[in-house]
Parts: structure tokens; C-alpha cells; sequence
């Protein structure tokens, strides 16, 4: 079984296990490879998203000519009470890299990188899908909490090799924000009544969320719920932070490789300006229009005017802004590797992935196999486990054509080739240029 | 070696290829909803109609002098009132008629009795001035001076009979000072006032002052601006009128239509008197007219030959000032009002006159004051009490649906209204509801057929109370046709027919606590395709 039954993000083993890629230095700092002096990366995109349960991107989405239909009829049939989504992102521009003397090596690089969770209960889908008239009486679970950021990311780093077995590398990150939004974990309830009188409607918010650019109003005029788009763009160092990458690789005798990161090390971005924090508080009641017995018995009231209604039943979350500075913390991820190299052609490994942060944490294990035919391609293959599922098949495939490197890999293969029908996809590919 | 490289170069490119399923970027922005349908359900409308309130506005809008009284058992009355007729006596009483402007009245002896003006069958006794301007005119002809004095023998104040000296020179004309006779009592028994004058010539002679034209005396007075406070004397027998005036039964008088009975209805009629001898009221008109004109007269035992004696203040017992009141209540038990109002009467006309003294009794002694009245008003009062049957009323509202009327209804299959009643009364209600254009043409109908019930009348115990609330739910459901239709509506014509409790067999009671919430909600199922 390749799908994953959980959630459960792969956080790029199969890239770690890759060391003689210019590009897993991204997973280790004191990756390099091996007798090169120069490196230039070219762009590189990794995904790493999954939906919780079985619900693909089929279930949500299909074609139609050239049409793209949502359909949520048979997603919600495979939705759990309460369902989770994770996105992470990654786009290295570019990065380059040098091997000064005394085996120093040097390395900066430009990338763009989002982190998004986002847990929502299925009531909330069913509310969206089929109104509210089929749940009259029950109350309706339709809080959602969020946790998605965006930000550029300027590194610069340094390795050394101690000898020809030891090598320490380091990394510091300048992070620079493009967006954020993130609910209030202490209010995060929402929920929706409808009475089975006349169907009165009763909405009990407790709600809050910290937006930066992404919101800046939440306009309730008229018919609609607009959300407002922030216009002003965040500069790159309007919002920043910084974040640290540690990394060791232990060479143990002439076949075995061991090694240890610690990625975003107390990474954070500080949220400061077009940030806004949004709260929507209370029991907000709507009973339809309420017009005095007393004004149609005497005739003050002559007509049944609606138009009242619509209006005010658009108001009932009624969000108040308050300008409010916001920190949001990088995940932060260990990765615990070793490589075995059985013969010229065939290498063995396995590696341990670790990530924590305030939300979710998650802990991977793989082991992996690796072959090259010929000299400028090699095949990978691996296995692994994580907290939801013992049934991932990953996959690598690097060429490296003269001083290029070609490369792409998935923690879990099937998924990454047919992304649209699994409920999780895991996939990087790049390339780069070493001499 | 030229193809390896070339293979080597391609083999990468081939493989990118092959994951860009995986990596094409789909525009959820640009998705379309997939078909399928929803159904929403949210409420419109709700009101609370109060019994009281209904009932004030439903049988008070439009006259006058109508109140509704809530008793202390929370049952209503409903009064209908006609004008109260007020009689000040001076209205029908005049005494001592001086008009302004009137000529002087000539003096034409020393001693001059004159005819003051009273009632007919009027004996005055005694009158006070409450205020008067006297002006003495003597005209002296002669050729030598005189002096003497004016006097009213009849007419004293604080034991001093009025009385004016007076001194003219030869051929010569006087006027008096204005002489106040406020505060002066006039005592008499035979409806004239003595007006009496001494005149001396210089040696002591008494004389009668000459003529001078013929014709002309040569003493005279002018009496201005004399009112009385206080009359008393001897009223015969009299008659006059009082009142006539007619009352209007709006509760019969509305465009409601159908059968209704109300329970012990009753006429009042309630007269205040200070008028201090006896009077008579007769009745000379008493009847109800029905919607087609039919004159249903009351008939009561109350009555003695259509006449009662009213209560006075006795002059013998003192009550001077006094006001006594007079009521006469026609129900069931005295008269055939019950059967009347069967009929739904639309108005109540009344005449009522008035005979003092009507037993012509000699020795009694009346009076009058300058506040003296006798007012007479008449009342319909009805308890709310009663049943009906298919009671109707019309109804027409203008109608706004707002925002609805801009839904787009290709994406709507159906609407559902569901309306709601809560009734503590003990009226049931059907109804018929037409959606009208602005020119008043019907475009729909809520009902297909019939008016349905919407709203059943509460239980009742045997006492015609109602023991509770009653709920009534009524689903209208609407194909997207005629919702386009009906959301375009700018009026309803709203029918309703009321009926009591147990099918309007048994009467009810309608108590002003009782009220009637009525509630909309709306369900729309939308199509998406």
C-alpha cells in the first residue's frame, strides 16, 4: 500500500540519503560532494503535501476539457470528524558553493519556501457542500484552525573538514516573510445551530487568526464575506528572522558514513508590519426580522420589508482588526543518517527524520539501497516508516551527465507519479552544476 | 559516442516529463463548483400580535371616544361612547334678560314694578348677582335744582338695600357712576323687581320728575353685563330636549365579515344632574340600525313609558352644588339588546328629552346655579366574550422581498416556507394569501385552493379560558416557477377568517394577556448543474 492512511509528511529522506547531490545540502550543512570545487545549483522544487485519511486530489478536483470542477460529494464520504492538511514547499533559485583551501568549503543561496497546516472538522465541509438544512438541530462544527507562512530565505554557510573524516558545517538564514496566516490556537471555535422552529440561526464564535498580507479585511457589506487581500506587498526585510542549520558527517573507515543535522534551529520570523490580528467573539443570534406585533396591528409597519434580513445575517461574525505583531517558529527537523558502500556500485543506508514543532510532531525512519549501472546514472530505492504508515516506497533516479546533476526523488514513489489519486505526494527534483 | 551523449543529455528531460502530472499547477480559483444541490434554511419573519393591542386597533381605529378597559381579571370591555351631551342650565333657562346695547329701561313713576323675563312655569324667588353694571340716567327739565336718591327696595347687599343719592342742577342731564351690583341679593315672589326714585325740589318737595318730551320719563337706567349665581324658586312643568346623538358599533362596522356573537352586551346610560328641582328624562328614540338600515328599536323594563326620573340635588336637604348621577344599564335581563346584537348592529341613535317637574308638585322649591348642567352620555359596553364563526378580514400589505428579488433563480430548484404559530388565543385563523403586482393584479396565491388553517385556536376549559398555547406548523412549498413569480409580488391581499374555539359553537373569553406569535422561516434548495 503506497497511500498513506494518515497524515504523515515525508521530509525528504531519500534527498538526504542523496550526499554526493550538491542539493541534500539543503537536509546537511556539511554536505558536499565529494572532489568537486565549485557548485552551482539550479533551480530545485521539492513538495511535500498530504491530506489526511484517503482523500486524493481526485476526490476534490477533475478535469472537464479545460475546465477544472471541485466536486466535495465524494471527498466528504472520506472525511474523518476531523481532518488535517500539511503543505510544505520548497523552491531553491538558485545557490552556489566553493571548496576553498584547507578544506573549507563556502555555500549561499536564494529560496522561496512555504509551510502551511491546516486542520478542518468535516462539518465544516458538509456545511459548504449541502447547506445547513440537512443538519437542522444539530450543532455544526465549523472552526478551522490554519498555520501557513511563506518567506524568502538568504543562506550563507560554512563547512570544514577535520582531516579527511570529519566534517561540520553550518548555515544561517536570513528569513524574510511574504505572508502569513495563522489562527489563534486559544480560539479556534466556531459553530452553527440551526433551530428546527423556523430555523433561527445561532453562531457561537470564539475565533481569532493573525494575518499578515494575506488578509487585510474581512468585508461584510453587501451580500458577500470578502475576504481582502492585502495589496501592500511585504518588503524583503519588513518581516524577518533568522534561522540556523548545523550539520556533521563522520566518514568510519573507507565504507561507512555516518552523519547528524539540526535544520532551522530556532528559526522564526517576526511578524511586524501589515499584520493584523482579527477576532470574531460571542453568540451571534439571527431570528429573521423581528417587526413589532404592536407596528402591524397599528399600522406603522405596512409592508414585510426582507431586505433587512439578508443584511444583517451578514454581519453576524463581525471581525474586529486590531493592528497586533506576530512570531511564527520554523519547524524545527533532525535528520540521523549512514551509508554503507557495499561495492563501487551498490551503497545501503538508513535514516531517521525527526520534526517538531508547535503544532505537529512526526518521526520518520527509511533504509535504502542505491545502485549506478554506469557512472552518470544511479537508481535509488527505500523504504520507510512513519507514525500513520509502515508502507512507503520511495524512489530516486540522478544523472550526472559531465559536470551536471539531474535528479529527481520521492519518498513515496506511486504517489509522486500518480499525485492526482493519493492522498499524499513527495517529490523534488533540480539540477545543478559542479566541477 | 556522439548518440550517448546525446541519449545521456535527452534521458533527464524524458523523465522531467514524465513527472509533470505531478507538478502542473491547477488554478483552484478557477475551478468551477461541481453540480450538485444544497439546501439552506434560515428564518424570515416573526411577530407577536397581543390581544390588547389587536383589539384596541382592530375595533378603536377609527372613532373616537371608544375604549377598551381591561378588568382586573384580564378580560376586556369595550366601550362605545356617544358624545356626552351637556346642558348648562342657561341653555335652556333664561332669567333677566338684559341684551347689551339694549335701549335704557324707562322709569316712568317713583315706584315702578318691572316684569323681569323668567322660564315659563318659572316663580322666582330670590336671585343672586354674580355680576352687573348699573347706570342711573336722570334728566332734570326744570328750572331749578333737585336732589333725592335711586333705590331697589328688592335687591340688598350685606342687609343694605341698594340705593344711589343723587343732586342735578337746573335743566340739566346726569348719568350715575357705574353702580356694581355684584354680591346684591334679589328677593322676590312675583317675577318682578321694584325700581323706585325720591326727588325734592330746594323748598323740600317731594316732586315726580317731569316728562321732558312726551312720552319720555324723566328717569331711567341701563343694566349691563348681569349675570346670576344662584336661582331659586318654583319650577313648574316643562319640557325640552337634551340630546340626540348616535353611536357607532365598529366592531360590526369593519370589513370583516362572517358570524359573530358577543355575550351580555349593554347599553349604559349614565346622567349627571346639579340642576336642583326634578326632571324627567323621556326617551324619544332608542334604536339600533343593523348593516342593511333595519331599525331594531331597544325595549326595556327599565323604562316606564320610555321615561325615568333623573336624581337632583334637593333644595330642601341642601345640597346646593351638589351633582347627582343617574344610571341605567339595558342588558339581557331588561331588555332584548342580546338579540340585537345577533344582528350585528353598525350604530345605536338616541333622543332624550327632558320635563322638569313632571309630577307638577306645588311646594317643591328648586334652584339653579351658574354652574348648574345636566349631562347624559350613552355607552355600548361589551364584554369580550363571545364566539365566531368564518369572522373574516381583508388586508392589504405592501410587500418587499429585498435582496431575494435579485437571486439568480437558475440555481434554485425549490423554496420551502414553513410558517409557525403560537396561539394562546382561542381564535383559530385560516387564511388565503394573493401576491399582487403594483397594479394590484394577482400574480399567485400562497394556498392553491382553499384558505388552509394556519393557526388553531387554543384549548379552552369551560369557563371559555384558554388552558394554553397551541402550535401550528404549515409547509408551502414552491417549484422555482412560481417562487420567480411570487418574489416579484409587490403587495399581498391577505384574507383571514376567524373562528372561536370548538368551531365558534361555545363562547370565548378574549383577555388582553392573550397573544399570538406568528413565524416564518424559508428553506431553498439550489441546483447547481
Amino acid at each position: 500500500m503506497a497511500c498513506s492512511t494518515g497524515l504523515q509528511a515525508q521530509q525528504e529522506l531519500m534527498l538526504h540519503q542523496q550526499s554526493q547531490l550538491w542539493h541534500a545540502s539543503a537536509t546537511n550543512p556539511a554536505f558536499f560532494p565529494a572532489d568537486k570545487k565549485f557548485f552551482i545549483g539550479l533551480p530545485s522544487f521539492g513538495l511535500d503535501a498530504a491530506h489526511s485519511g484517503d482523500v486524493t486530489y481526485n476526490d476534490l478536483l477533475r478535469k472537464d476539457g479545460d475546465r477544472t470542477i471541485l466536486d466535495l460529494g465524494k471527498a466528504i464520504d472520506k472525511l474523518e470528524p476531523q481532518n488535517e492538511v500539511f503543505y510544505d514547499q520548497r523552491f531553491e533559485l538558485l545557490s552556489i558553493g566553493a571548496r576553498l583551501p584547507g578544506d573549507i568549503y563556502l555555500q549561499a543561496g536564494f529560496a522561496t519556501r512555504l509551510n502551511a497546516t491546516v486542520d478542518y472538522p468535516k462539518s465544516l465541509a458538509e456545511l459548504f457542500w449541502y447547506g445547513n438544512a440537512p443538519y437542522i438541530g444539530q450543532t455544526l462544527n465549523a472552526g478551522f484552525s490554519a498555520n501557513t507562512f511563506d518567506w524568502h530565505e538568504l543562506s550563507f554557510g560554512l563547512a570544514h573538514r577535520f582531516g579527511k573524516v570529519l566534517t561540520f558545517g553550518g548555515r544561517a538564514k536570513f528569513l524574510s516573510g511574504i505572508s502569513m496566516l495563522v489562527t489563534d490556537e486559544n480560539h479556534n471555535a466556531v459553530s452553527v445551530y440551526t433551530d428546527p422552529d423556523i430555523y433561527q440561526l445561532t453562531l457561537n464564535s470564539d475565533y481569532g487568526f493573525h494575518s499578515s498580507r494575506t488578509i487585510s479585511a474581512i468585508d461584510t457589506s453587501g451580500l458577500g464575506f470578502d475576504l481582502v487581500r492585502n495589496q501592500l506587498k511585504n518588503g524583503f526585510s519588513s518581516n524577518n528572522g533568522w534561522a540556523f542549520d548545523l550539520g556533521a558527517q563522520l566518514k568510519v573507515g573507507q565504507k561507512l558514513t555516518l552523519d547528524v543535522s539540526v535544520l532551522d534551529l530556532g528559526g522564526s520570523i517576526s511578524w511586524k508590519k501589515n499584520t493584523n490580528y482579527f477576532r470574531s467573539q460571542g453568540t451571534f443570534e439571527y431570528n429573521g426580522v423581528e417587526i413589532p406585533g404592536s407596528d402591524i396591528i397599528n399600522g406603522t409597519t405596512d409592508s414585510l420589508d426582507f431586505t433587512a434580513a439578508l443584511d444583517s445575517l451578514n454581519d453576524v461574525l463581525q471581525f474586529e482588526k486590531s493592528a497586533a505583531e506576530f512570531t511564527t517558529k520554523l519547524p524545527t527537523r533532525i535528520y540521523l543518517g549512514a551509508t554503507f558502500q557495499l561495492t563501487e556500485r551498490w551503497a545501503v543506508g538508513a535514516v531517521l527524520h525527526h520534526q517538531k514543532s508547535e503544532r505537529r510532531s512526526a518521526t520518520s525512519v527509511g533504509v535504502n539501497a542505491q545502485w549506478a549501472p554506469v557512472k552518470w546514472i544511479s537508481l535509488g530505492a527505500m523504504y520507510s516508516v512513519n507514525d500513520q504508515s509502515a508502507a512507503n516506497l520511495g524512489f530516486s533516479l540522478i544523472l550526472k551527465p559531465g559536470p551536471v546533476q539531474l535528479f529527481v526523488l520521492s519518498d513515496n514513489a506511486l504517489n509522486a507519479l500518480t499525485p492526482y489519486g493519493s492522498s499524499a505526494v513527495n517529490f523534488r527534483f533540480g539540477g545543478a552544476v559542479v566541477f | 559516442m556522439q548518440y550517448k551523449f546525446w541519449l545521456r543529455l535527452l534521458f533527464p528531460a524524458v523523465v522531467l516529463l514524465g513527472i509533470y502530472p505531478a507538478c502542473k499547477k491547477v488554478g483552484l480559483d478557477e475551478a468551477e463548483v461541481a453540480g450538485h444541490t444544497a439546501e439552506y434554511a434560515f428564518p424570515l419573519m416573526s411577530t407577536t400580535l397581543n390581544m390588547q393591542d389587536l383589539m384596541f386597533q382592530v375595533l378603536n381605529d377609527t372613532l373616537s371616544g371608544d375604549t377598551i378597559v381591561v378588568n382586573p381579571d384580564n378580560t376586556m370591555t369595550l366601550f362605545y361612547s356617544g358624545d356626552v351631551a351637556e346642558k348648562p342650565a342657561s341653555d335652556i333657562f333664561t332669567f333677566f334678560d338684559f341684551p347689551p346695547n339694549a335701549p335704557p329701561i324707562p322709569i316712568p313713576d317713583t315706584i315702578y314694578e318691572y316684569p323681569l323675563t323668567v322660564p315659563d312655569s318659572v316663580t322666582i324667588r330670590r336671585a343672586d348677582v354674580l355680576t352687573g353694571e348699573l347706570t342711573v340716567i336722570i334728566i332734570n327739565s326744570l328750572s331749578e335744582p333737585i336732589h333725592g336718591f335711586f333705590s331697589i327696595p328688592q335687591m340688598s347687599k350685606n342687609g343694605e338695600v341698594f340705593k344711589w343719592p343723587f343732586t342735578v342742577a337746573a335743566d340739566t342731564n346726569i348719568f350715575s357712576p357705574v353702580l356694581h351690583l355684584d354680591g346684591h341679593t334679589l328677593l322676590s315672589d312675583s317675577n318682578t323687581l321694584q325700581f323706585r326714585y325720591e326727588a325734592y325740589l330746594p323748598d323740600g318737595t317731594r316732586i315726580k320728575l317731569p316728562e321732558p318730551f312726551p312720552g319720555f320719563p324723566g328717569v331711567g337706567l341701563r343694566l349691563q353685563n348681569f349675570t346670576l349665581s344662584y336661582v331659586e324658586g318654583y319650577w313648574g312643568y316643562s319640557e325640552y330636549p337634551l340630546t340626540r346623538d348616535t353611536i357607532d358599533i365598529d366592531i360590526n362596522q369593519t370589513s370583516l365579515k362572517g358570524n359573530i356573537k358577543v355575550k351580555d352586551p349593554k347599553v349604559t346610560m349614565v346622567v349627571s344632574n346639579s340642576w336642583g328641582f326634578p326632571t324627567r328624562g323621556v326617551v324619544k328614540y332608542l334604536s339600533f340600525l343593523g348593516k342593511d338600515g333595519t331599525e331594531y328599536k331597544l325595549e326595556s323594563t327599565v323604562f316606564n313609558n320610555d321615561s325615568i326620573d333623573f336624581a337632583y340635588p334637593s333644595w330642601a336637604a341642601g345640597e346646593v352644588g351638589q351633582t347627582k348621577y343617574t344610571k341605567v344599564v339595558l342588558d339581557g335581563t331588561n331588555s332584548n339588546i342580546a338579540e340585537i346584537f345577533n344582528a350585528q348592529p353598525v350604530r345605536l341613535i338616541y333622543e332624550v328629552a327632558g320635563i322638569s317637574n313632571a309630577k307638577r308638585d306645588p311646594t317643591i322649591t328648586g334652584f339653579l346655579t351658574d354652574k348648574s348642567t345636566i349631562a347624559l352620555s350613552m355607552n355600548v359596553e361589551l364584554v369580550l366574550e363571545g364566539s365566531a364563526q368564518d369572522f373574516g378580514a381583508e388586508q392589504t400589505l405592501n410587500l418587499n422581498f429585498g435582496d431575494y428579488s435579485d437571486i439568480d433563480t437558475a440555481k434554485i430548484e425549490e423554496v420551502e416556507f414553513k410558517l409557525v404559530t403560537e396561539n394562546g388565543t382561542p381564535i383559530s385563523a385560516a387564511l388565503q394569501l394573493y401576491f399582487q403586482d403594483e397594479n394590484g393584479m394577482a400574480i399567485d396565491s400562497l394556498f392553491r385552493d382553499e384558505p388552509q388553517f394556519i393557526m388553531d385556536a387554543a384549548l379552552t376549559d369551560a369557563n371559555g379560558n384558554t388552558t394554553g398555547s397551541k402550535r401550528t406548523e404549515t409547509f408551502v412549498t414552491m417549484d422555482i416557477d412560481r417562487f420567480d413569480r411570487v418574489r416579484r409580488a409587490k403587495q399581498i391581499f391577505l384574507q383571514t377568517y376567524f373562528t372561536t374555539a370548538n368551531g365558534g359553537m361555545v363562547p370565548v373569553k378574549l383577555l388582553a394577556t392573550q397573544n399570538a406569535t406568528v413565524k416564518l422561516g424559508l428553506k431553498v434548495k439550489t441546483k447547481i448543474f
